[in-house]
């Protein structure tokens, strides 16, 4: 199916769950309110004509800068292995609550990038099995790829204690250990 | 047998046991001196010929991190062939290696692992920092990279490239070597081991 | 403890906890697995992943788009140009930039040779750790014959970043041709020499044939991509079925087994050698003439020789060199078939120069946790067997 009749087939089936549709390079997007995110997609992957059995990726994005409500966003990308068609459904996430239920009782292939999510974003997953840090160590502090997240180097968390370089370091940073 | 006989041969009898105190007592000098001359001569020559034997057989943890590691198996390959200067045996224990090649970006959960591996192996140990995110974050100045791993561990050799050639790393294994030699029976090589 | 009634002592049902990594010569870098065995069998397999987090996603928002590439490629080390065409397709399906046939058909070369290197040092690193030595060192020699390629044209090794936006660096010279050629006729008897050494070896089929079993619908649900997807009998090549950089050219076959084992995952990536080799034969063959990268000035720089003649290349050199590429505001995913499966960008753009979000779609990342599920139930000295057949690279895991 072309990315055109992939959108009208979807709005056509949910009307009300869609929030709006775009054709991008001629990709096919859906966006979705969280509440119902899972219902899409147990109608994407159970739909004979449409047959979305593969999660290729989950993605995050924060739109801060941006300035646009809601702030936050998950990107699921999907294929169909049989159907050889794509599509991308978009979630927005409030900022004061980012909540979105799992899909990784529909797609096992979501538990981790979900978890990625939580780690990197502090999305909430509601349903995930396991809500904790994926990436980074487990007492960090923050979510990185948040925007208002810097990118400039943290204090060092560990410093070997002969060498006057790391002496150095200590000096620099005197509320480490 | 008379008394003058009797007498003189007392008198040898001391006069031989005077003999044996003072060979033995010359013996113990010899001895005494010669240890004087151990201590001397020997020891430092010693440190030199452990020195030696030290540097032609460093044996590297496979401490592999990330893509300097796949450069750090090519050096052990046959084209590049890290045996011609006895660094080919990679342990996979750190307990029998005593060259740490930190051979990749150190990120801030990895840190304090590496410094558990590098407390881990045996004195004297030798570390060299390959690639540029080892010694000094490379590219990535970052909330998650330690910015050059001379901040965890002690570094000897710095290697620097993105990654570098197994060239450079055998180039950095000759500095390292040349570095032993000349620590070699020096008070910098006694506190390796202290 | 209790008495059996032969009067043997009996342990009450209890299990182990074994760490295994992140430093282990097994694990391909730095992954770490928390193993519970019950004896010999591992009951469930916990993975704990993040010791390479590099923070690139992060760092890419931070810099201009040429300046992704160099980092894109120190994501999936193994696999640096096909790293770097992922990135390049997304920012070109943004720009709309149209890319020069002779441009295409050199990124197809560079990327088989990189599929083909990468696949010799899994094979070399998996043989080696179910424990036979040999082929290690002859795909190593092998491969170093594709390094010296990347050398002539890009200078360096292994970090080539070869593919830019709008076409490739430089153009290809007569050496590199007459190398590929060569390699051409010499690699095929190495690939049958490592056949001879694994495929009909007794230790090895035992150690391979039967283990890490996922069926087909377990391989799709659990997001398993490239040669371990394949190996369970899925027809699935982003080559075949989305076809970018003009592979719908090149005749080519998507070896496909429906063991979904280990072995078959090795009987997949050594025909796939092959496969590789035979689209760079064509490409090299039919290799065609003109531009190696776009003429549109706003994406790659004007010829040398126009700057002293043309004010407008004069500008747009100026312009492409202190600002960069500007990219339309949007977002888009293109994926690529890597070594290790499904490489994508998902890239939104908010017309600067910088890109506002980067995201990599990571085979290695999506396969770790099926990888641990493969685990459970299989012996542990099978764990390393698995590990090296789903071929993980750390670097683009943790990112």
């Amino acid at each position: 199916m072309t990315g055109e009749e992939i959108i009208a087939k979807v709005k056509s089936s949910l009307p009300d769950a869609i929030q709006d549709t775009a054709l991008p390079h001629g990709d096919a997007v859906v966006f979705v309110a969280p509440d119902c995110l899972q219902k899409l997609a147990a109608f994407l992957k159970d739909d004979p004509s449409l047959k979305f059995d593969y999660l290729s990726d989950v993605s995050g994005v924060d739109y801060l800068i941006e300035e646009r409500e809601p702030r936050f966003e998950a990107v699921y990308l999907l294929y169909s292995i049989d159907h050889s068609h794509s599509i991308r459904v978009r979630v927005g996430i409030d900022e004061e609550n980012p909540s979105v239920p799992t899909v990784s009782e529909i797609w096992k292939g979501a538990l981790y990038p979900e978890q990625e999510l939580f780690d990197m974003f502090g999305f909430h997953i509601a349903g995930h099995p396991k809500m904790e840090r994926l990436i980074m160590p487990k007492e960090w502090v923050g979510h990185p790829l948040r925007k208002d997240y810097p990118l400039t180097t943290e204090p060092i968390t560990f410093s070997y204690n002969r060498d006057f370089k790391s002496e150095l370091v200590k000096s620099k940073s005197p509320n480490q250990e | 047998m008379g008394l003058i006989e009797d007498a003189a041969e007392r008198l040898g009898d001391e006069v031989s046991n005077l003999k044996l105190n003072v060979k033995d007592a010359v013996e113990a000098m010899q001895y005494e001196y010669s240890g004087a001359l151990y201590d001397a001569v020997l020891t430092t020559k010693l440190g030199k010929v452990v020195g030696w034997a030290q540097k032609n057989a460093l044996w590297p943890a496979t401490f592999g991190l990330a893509c300097c590691a796949i450069e750090m198996m090519a050096m052990a390959n046959s084209r590049w062939d890290a045996a011609r200067f006895g660094a080919e045996v990679f342990r996979a224990s750190p307990r029998q290696a005593d060259l740490m090649i930190v051979s990749g970006r150190v990120s801030q959960k990895m840190a304090p692992i590496l410094k558990q591996i590098y407390d881990q192996m045996p004195e004297p140990k030798w570390v060299m920092s390959m690639g540029a995110c080892a010694s000094c974050g490379g590219i990535f100045n970052n909330y998650s990279i330690v910015q050059g791993v001379d901040r965890v561990v002690p570094v000897d050799v710095y290697v620097p490239g993105c990654p570098p050639g197994p060239e450079a790393l055998l180039y950095g294994l000759i500095k390292l070597q040349e570095k032993i030699m000349a620590e070699a029976g020096t008070d910098k090589a006694k506190k390796r081991v202290a | 403890m209790s008495v059996t009634e032969q009067g043997l002592l009996e342990r009450d049902k209890d299990t182990m906890t074994l760490n295994m990594g992140p430093q282990h010569p097994s694990t391909h870098g730095v992954f770490r697995v928390i193993l519970e065995m019950d004896g010999e069998v591992v009951k469930t397999a916990e993975p704990e992943i993040g010791y390479l987090h590099t923070g690139i996603e992060k760092n890419s928002e931070n810099k201009r788009y040429l300046h992704v590439i160099p980092m894109t490629d120190r994501l999936d080390y193994l696999n640096p140009p096909g790293n770097n065409l992922a990135f390049c397709l997304a920012t070109e399906k943004l720009l709309g930039v149209e890319i020069p046939p002779r441009a295409q058909a050199l990124r197809v070369i560079m990327c088989e040779l990189a599929r083909i290197a990468s696949h010799l040092v899994w094979l070399g690193t998996h043989a080696l750790d179910i424990g036979a030595m040999t082929v290690f060192l002859y795909c190593w020699r092998e491969r170093e014959m594709i390094l010296d390629l990347n050398e002539e044209i890009s200078g360096v090794r292994m970090m080539t970043s070869y593919i830019r936006v709008g076409g490739v660096a430089k153009d290809a010279t007569r050496r590199w041709l007459d190398g590929i050629c060569d390699f051409i006729d010499y690699f095929p008897a190495k690939v049958d020499e490592y056949g001879a050494l694994l495929t009909k070896n007794p230790i090895w089929m035992d150690r391979t044939q039967g283990i890490g079993v996922f069926s087909k619908e377990e391989a799709i649900n659990w997001s398993l991509s490239g040669p371990a997807l394949r190996a369970s009998g899925v027809n699935w090549d982003i080559r075949k079925s989305r076809p970018y950089s003009g592979y719908e050219k090149y005749d080519f076959e998507v070896p496909i087994h429906d063991g979904g084992d280990i072995y078959d995952r090795y009987r997949v990536r050594v025909e796939e050698m092959r496969q590789s080799l035979e689209i760079i034969d064509q490409a090299v063959r039919d290799l065609p003439a003109g531009d190696y990268k776009t003429p549109d000035n706003k994406v790659s720089l004007p010829p040398r020789e126009t700057l002293h003649t043309s004010m407008e290349a004069l500008i747009h050199h100026f312009k492409l060199v202190s600002e960069g590429i500007s990219v339309p505001k949007g977002e888009t995913y293109v994926p690529i078939e890597g070594p290790r499966g499904e490489v994508g960008f998902y890239i939104v753009s908010d017309g600067t120069n910088v890109p506002y979000r980067v995201k990599l779609r990571a085979p290695s990342f999506m396969a770790i946790p099926g990888m641990c599920q493969m685990m459970t139930g299989c012996y542990i000295a099978d764990v390393v067997g698995i590990i090296g057949s789903i071929d993980i690279v750390m670097g683009e895991v943790d990112r």
